[in-house]
């Protein structure tokens, strides 16, 4: 059986698990060009070797982070996600956005 | 002198057709019918032995957001000192700390809970966000000595009384349904509540009926709850 470790409950069945897709740091969302963010939003990279990923506990829908090895399928740690997000992130439209949606 | 009837209150429980067809016998509690109990009088020895009992008309609610905590400690409410720990309140209010700012408020025996009240009706703080589980989550007991093993059928956890103490939570698949377990003693009789998505409880209800019968459980109402406490 294929277990994985949530930060918030500890060791589960892989069953529990749904998996979120790659982590990407998120560009500057007023600065990005549309080319920019739709490669942040719908690209992936799919490297081989150790990448960052999503994962959520289906059970608490508890969303978090695991670096995983692609070649081996190891997990190397998982961790809370507000070890990367620690400032609440405002999507405020621009003028210029506004401008765009007349 | 009439009967209560499972639909004589506003909200039913997704599981009154299960009840019906087991000759159950409702009370009122507050705003909520539940079952007081089924063909036997006293079920008290089964629900030591082991028993199931559906408590989803009872009140609960739950908040969430980085605000919680403070504001809920505002309240008058004593939060759990980590996630995954449950507490009861000194007015018999089951609070359980799914994680570090989420919390579920679920109601006494009784069908009463000043907490959920007063939280009900209080301001939400900043970052607090109200999260309602009475029509999301169905909220079952299985209770008795025969609690665990039964639970060992039907869910990857070991919730052994000696790995799994009175108070801590498990967010888990029970059955293939995602749940959250809190193992509440009811006195000296082990017990666990069962929250889970309301639509698929009538699944989850056969399925622990079913898991019970090797050990010979049996559903239990609210009554037999009430004696072991």
């Amino acid at each position: 059986m294929k277990l994985l470790t949530c930060p918030l409950n500890g060791q589960r069945n892989i069953t529990e698990f749904t998996y979120g897709g790659e982590y990407h740091p998120m560009p500057d969302h007023q600065q990005a060009t549309s080319r920019e963010w739709a490669e942040h939003v719908f690209f992936h990279d799919n490297s081989a070797g150790v990448v960052i990923e999503w994962w959520c506990h289906s059970a608490s829908s508890y969303w978090f982070l695991a670096e995983r090895n692609t070649i081996s399928d190891q997990i190397l740690r998982t961790f809370p996600a507000d070890e990367i997000f620690r400032e609440r992130i405002d999507f405020n439209p621009t003028p210029a956005d506004q401008g765009e949606r007349k | 002198m009439l009967s209560t009837l499972a639909t004589d209150a506003l909200r039913r429980s997704q599981l009154y057709r299960r009840h019906m067809a087991m000759d159950a016998t409702f009370t009122t509690l507050g705003d909520s019918v539940v079952v007081s109990h089924y063909a036997s009088e006293d079920e008290t020895k089964q629900a030591q032995h082991l028993g199931l009992a559906d408590l989803s008309t009872l009140p609960r609610t739950g908040f969430k957001g980085l605000g919680t905590p403070d504001w809920a400690l505002d309240l008058g409410i004593e939060l759990p000192a980590r996630p995954n720990r449950a507490l009861l309140q000194s007015d018999g209010t089951l609070v359980a700390r799914l994680s570090q700012s989420e919390l579920l408020l679920a109601s006494n025996l009784n069908g009463l809970s000043e907490s959920i009240a007063n939280a009900t009706q209080a301001e939400l703080a900043e970052r607090v966000y109200s999260l309602p589980r009475s029509d999301s989550h169905s909220w079952l007991v299985l209770c008795g000595s025969q609690a665990a093993e039964t639970l060992a059928k039907v869910c990857g956890v070991d919730l052994r009384p000696h790995k799994f103490a009175d108070g801590e939570i498990a967010q888990t698949s029970i059955a293939k349904i995602n749940g959250v377990i809190v193992r509440n003693d009811l006195g000296e009789t082990l017990s666990y509540c069962i929250f889970s998505d309301s639509s698929s409880v009538e699944f989850l209800w056969d399925s622990l009926l079913d898991a019970m019968a090797e050990f010979e459980g049996a559903a239990v109402g609210i009554q037999a709850l009430r004696d072991c406490r």
